[in-house]
């Protein structure tokens, strides 16, 4: 027979052995963390790239808040003389209510010619989450597509009837799918197709509203190339120009970004099973000493002891790690059906590169974790058949840890992907284990008073815990880590947003009216006066961007990680008054008050994100004009106060003659919910934002991260269990051997199985009283440093997590050790050798 | 004591000159054999016997090739061992010596007949399964053979653990101390069993003990006294 053969034989015979369980079990959990986002992540990126061009719905696309009238001309090519000319498609985005019977909606709508998409293709169904069957987007006239979601905003179905501005129009069917689309379920304002040609009889768009023009264009790539290169330099600062590639490389950027995070975070778990698999392997290297050195006796060489050992680990390797594998599999399906419920038909099928990165992490993590073990294994020497105190050769402690620690850092630097991430995760790491390790000694400490206080089988548990002190602070740690991660994300979902609703005063505005245009001024007023409604003042709003700052371009004044700002990326909502707003106060400089000069105010946090100072002249380019105004004030803002807020003030003057909107923000009490739909019927232009649904999107999209997020977790604490219950079978032989003087001695049964129980319920009592701990402050700091919100205790949870530790510990930890209280003396005195 | 060349003794299996074993200890160096000199020929029955810690499972481990002697020579199985590596030394061991220990050394996870075939398994005998089945038999385990080394007594595990030493057609088997962890009726039936097998297969036999008598049932003896070697005549 091989090695290899006798290896498997071994292992065949030996696979009921509790440290082969613990290691297998580790390393399933370990390997189904890291599958089931990569899984996950590999469906999401595939779905990206085999879009292709079809994800822009065109080869090209420009974007721009006007229209463009004026396209280049391309000069008549060899290659434009062979080619078709380029493909063209025109439509226009804005947002607008949708109202049938008392009932109303945001949505956004899309109104397309009839070549749209030129790329990829649009699918319509009869009926909600169908496939649909592939169509023009351009529905027939006086005909809608409506997104899915956006049918029971309405109470209506296909076949309706509904109101869009001063037309109505017929639900003609559902959007299945459309190019760009992965899931509908992130957008706060459902899409509507419609048609082009329909938009003026809707009378929605009015000077100064909020539309995007989106010309599309495909054909020769040449052809593209040329067309491109001519128009870039004609389009402003307000326009974009991107290319399918383009498009697709800025999302999956954004996205690798969100991936690697949450990549990382389910590797936490893999590394919390490494710590189990690295005990049960040590134990297992312990217990089978004797085995080693009977085979060297048996003739045995050291390569032969290698192979065996290589193929029973490795044996073990690809069973956890293709379990792992196979249960991450159907984890992210549930993931997926958490995040994009009404995507999962539309993304590709499981892919096999996730596979093999998972049995790799897998293979790389048990190596890392018992390669050490095992190199002594097969160093025993043949005498200790006859000497059974005689130790295996040591292994260098250098080359132990160089293997373990490069295994380990390989596998961070895959998963980080980057030096910076990875300085940082390791950093963390290593941070949030000291502390960990830190904390459990003290609280072991602290246990030496309780201990004293106690008596009996409690007294003599506790002894246990403080005497196994290593394993302890192991135990405890890796258990706290888990609890405290799992509470944080459960305090984040619910003191956000429920602490930030409490802070609302019970009237604040609960509704944005948007888009009101300057002629309508004075009969909103009316009406809302009318009706007894409370508005705020009404803010004109024009949309610019940020361009330069005294003269150069915003972005080459600003260092490198500062380029990225946000309020960079996208046109900002531009107002002017004389009167400072409720919630605002002037922190430097003077308010403009109504001097009509080139005077503006800026936000703080924006002044603080682009190194901004009073006495800075700022650039904007609103639609084709270019503006420039002088910083003279810096102003707090309140953004919690469901006002209109605004970055950037301008004093009156300057903004006044541009085509401009207005907004304003609303109280409606519950009982005067009525009044909308007659609002809304009669200023059809006016977009009513409703922040309470608004709000409970957000809060939708937030549980849906965050249950994702939280079922990776639960590998987590598995990976705890499976560390607790490694190290207690690491310690099981010395317990057994106590346990068989103590019934020598007299002790009973339930003695014992007191004992235990007291241990492992202190155990997990300390870990959840850490946890709870550890939550509360890092809840404190993420709640006043990030959201600015009062601080608040959380009594559940110091009762909540303690239990929940006492009960996973005192479960594993009983169910490990149960057995040295049954066995009969005798028999363990035998079993012991 | 010193012995000619193996080349004046054709026969011998286990030859060794002036070995001396030296540790290290706290207090020093400690001799724990001092310049043992043997021969023993094929089918011989050898007994090394002494006081705890006069070094006889030492010299024991050493004429095996378990481990290397401080100073000396030793030849087994016409091979001089202090030529070999380690891992040469456990080819030259492999299905060509037998060894039986005071604590039994059975694999816990496997069964009896389990037990048995692992050294015929590790030598590659095409028989392995029906040989090991015979061994059982041939110690009056047959019907144990499914059962692991838990559920067996001590006597019933050494009577595998002889089997298992037999089972590959040894030259030698050493011994250890094999009734050590014993009764005396049961160590008197061990000490029959051994003997038979021993005779049957024609094998030299090589074995520790400080029981009297089990080492009167050996052709010869070599008593140690603090590491030094006397030969004793058998009564």
């Amino acid at each position: 027979m091989s090695f290899a053969r006798l290896g498997l034989w071994l292992l065949r015979r030996e696979r009921a052995s509790g440290e082969w369980r613990v290691l297998l079990l580790a390393l399933i959990i370990g390997v189904g963390s890291v599958s089931t986002t990569g899984f996950l992540g590999d469906r999401l990126k595939r779905a990206m790239s085999e879009q292709g061009a079809s994800f822009l719905g065109a080869d090209l696309l420009v974007t721009s808040p006007r229209p463009i009238e004026d396209w280049p001309v391309l000069a008549v090519t060899k290659s434009a003389r062979t080619a078709s000319p380029l493909a063209r498609s025109q439509a226009l985005e804005f947002p607008s209510m949708l109202a049938k019977g008392d009932a109303f909606q945001l949505a956004t709508l899309r109104a397309v010619d009839a070549s749209y998409p030129l790329r990829g293709s649009v699918r319509i169904a009869d009926r909600p989450f169908a496939a649909g069957t592939a169509r023009p987007a351009q529905p027939p006239p006086g005909m809608i597509y409506v997104a899915p979601d956006l049918l029971p905003l309405l109470s209506a179905k296909v076949g309706d009837r509904v109101q869009i501005g001063e037309a109505r129009f017929t639900i003609a069917g559902i959007v299945a799918e459309e190019p760009g689309q992965l899931g509908g379920v992130f957008g706060l304002a459902p899409r509507v197709f419609m048609r082009a040609d329909e938009v003026a009889k809707t009378r929605v768009l009015q000077p100064g509203s909020r539309v995007t023009y989106l010309y599309q264009f495909a054909g020769d790539p040449a052809q593209l190339a040329a067309f491109g290169a001519a128009l870039k330099p004609r389009l402003d600062s307000t326009q974009r120009l991107i290319g399918s590639r383009e498009g697709i490389e800025t999302l999956r950027g954004a996205f690798a970004n969100a991936d690697r995070y949450i990549q990382l975070t389910a590797l936490i778990s893999l590394l919390l099973s490494v710590a189990a698999i690295a005990i049960a392997a040590h134990r297992h290297a312990l217990r089978h000493y004797d085995q080693a050195a009977l085979l060297r006796c048996f003739g045995a060489t050291t390569a032969q002891l290698r192979t065996l050992y290589a193929v029973q680990l490795l044996t073990l390797g690809l069973l956890g790690s293709l379990i792992g594998v196979a249960i991450g599999a159907l984890m992210q399906q549930a993931l997926t059906l958490l995040v994009l419920p009404d995507a999962v038909t539309r993304l590709p099928s499981l892919g096999l590169a996730p596979v093999g990165a998972a049995v790799f992490s897998g293979l790389l993590a048990l190596a890392g974790a018992s390669l050490p073990a095992l190199m002594r294994l097969i160093r025993v020497p043949p005498l200790r058949v006859l000497r059974r105190d005689l130790p295996p050769l040591p292994v260098a402690a250098w080359l132990s840890a160089a293997i373990s620690g490069s295994a380990l850092l390989l596998l961070i630097a895959w998963y980080a992907g980057n030096a910076r991430l990875i300085g940082v995760f390791v950093g963390a790491l290593a941070g949030l284990i000291a502390v960990l390790a830190l904390l459990a000694r003290l609280a072991l400490v602290a246990g030496r008073g309780v201990q004293k206080m106690s008596h009996g089988p409690v007294r003599f548990g506790l002894a246990q815990l403080l005497r196994h002190r290593f394993d302890s602070t192991l135990q405890l740690g890796a258990f706290t880590l888990a609890l405290f991660l799992v509470a944080l994300l459960a305090l984040v979902r619910s003191d956000l947003i429920a602490g930030w609703r409490q802070q609302l005063p019970p009237d604040a505005p609960n509704y944005f009216l948007i888009n009101i245009a300057p002629a309508q001024q004075q009969s909103v007023a009316a009406f809302l006066s009318q009706h007894h409604l409370k508005a705020s003042a009404l803010y004109p709003m024009v949309r610019g961007r940020l361009t330069t700052r005294n003269g150069a371009p915003i972005a080459s004044t600003l260092p490198p990680d500062a380029r990225d700002a946000n309020s960079l990326r996208r046109e900002l909502n531009l107002t002017w008054t004389a009167t400072l707003p409720a919630n605002n106060a002037v922190l430097a400089g003077h308010w403009h008050g109504d001097r009509r000069v080139g005077e503006i105010s800026v936000e703080s946090g924006m002044a603080e994100r682009l190194h901004l100072a009073l006495g800075d002249q700022l650039g904007f380019q609103v639609g084709d004009q270019t503006l420039a105004a002088r910083i003279t004030s810096i102003r707090s803002v309140k953004w919690d106060s469901m006002q209109p807020n605004f970055f950037v003030i301008f004093a009156p003057g300057q903004l006044d003659a541009l085509p401009a909107s207005s907004i304003a923000s609303l109280y409606v009490p519950p009982d005067a919910a009525g009044v909308l739909p007659g609002f809304i019927k009669t200023f059809p232009g006016i977009t009513v934002l409703a922040l309470d649904r608004l709000i409970a999107n957000l809060e939708a999209v937030f549980d849906q991260i965050i249950g994702a997020i939280q079922l990776l977790l639960g590998f987590l604490l598995a990976a705890g269990m499976a560390v607790v219950i490694a190290t207690l079978l690491a310690s099981l032989d010395a317990r057994q051997q106590e346990a068989v003087l103590l019934r020598t001695l007299g002790a009973q049964r339930a003695y014992l199985a007191k004992s235990l129980w007291s241990e492992f319920l202190a155990l997990g009592l300390l870990a959840g009283l850490l946890a709870s701990a550890c939550a509360e402050i890092a809840m404190a700091l993420i709640a006043q440093r990030l959201f600015e919100l009062p601080l608040r205790l959380h009594p559940w949870l110091w009762l909540a997590l303690p239990v929940t530790g006492a009960l996973l510990v005192g479960m594993s930890g009983w169910l490990t050790t149960r057995h040295i209280t049954r066995v009969p003396p005798m028999q363990s005195i035998r079993a012991l050798g | 004591m010193t012995l000619p060349d193996s080349a004046q003794f054709p026969d011998t299996v286990v030859l060794a000159r002036d070995l001396s074993q030296r540790v290290p200890t706290a207090g020093g160096m400690l001799d724990i054999l001092s310049e043992v000199g043997l021969a023993v020929k094929a089918g011989e029955t050898l007994a090394i016997t002494g006081a705890s810690g006069s070094g006889k499972s030492t010299l024991l481990g050493l004429l095996a090739g378990l481990d290397h002697p401080s100073a000396g020579e030793i030849t087994l199985l016409g091979q001089r061992l202090d030529a070999l590596d380690e891992d040469a030394r456990a080819r030259l061991r492999a299905g060509r010596i037998g060894f039986v220990f005071q604590s039994f050394q059975l694999l816990p996870a496997l069964t009896a007949l389990e037990n048995v075939l692992l050294p015929l398994e590790l030598a590659g005998r095409p028989d392995a399964r029906e040989r090991a089945a015979h061994w059982l038999d041939r110690v009056g385990l047959a019907t144990r053979a499914t059962h692991t080394p838990r559920q067996l007594s001590g006597g019933e595990q050494q009577r595998i653990a002889i089997a298992r030493a037999f089972a590959t057609d040894p030259e030698i088997v050493f011994a250890d101390e094999p009734t050590g962890n014993l009764d005396a009726d049961t160590g008197a039936r061990i000490i029959e069993l051994l003997f038979e097998l021993n005779a049957s297969a024609h094998t030299t036999l090589i074995l520790v003990t400080h029981d009297d008598a089990l080492a009167a049932r050996c052709q010869r003896r070599l008593h140690l006294v603090a590491g030094r070697a006397r030969e004793e005549a058998v009564a």
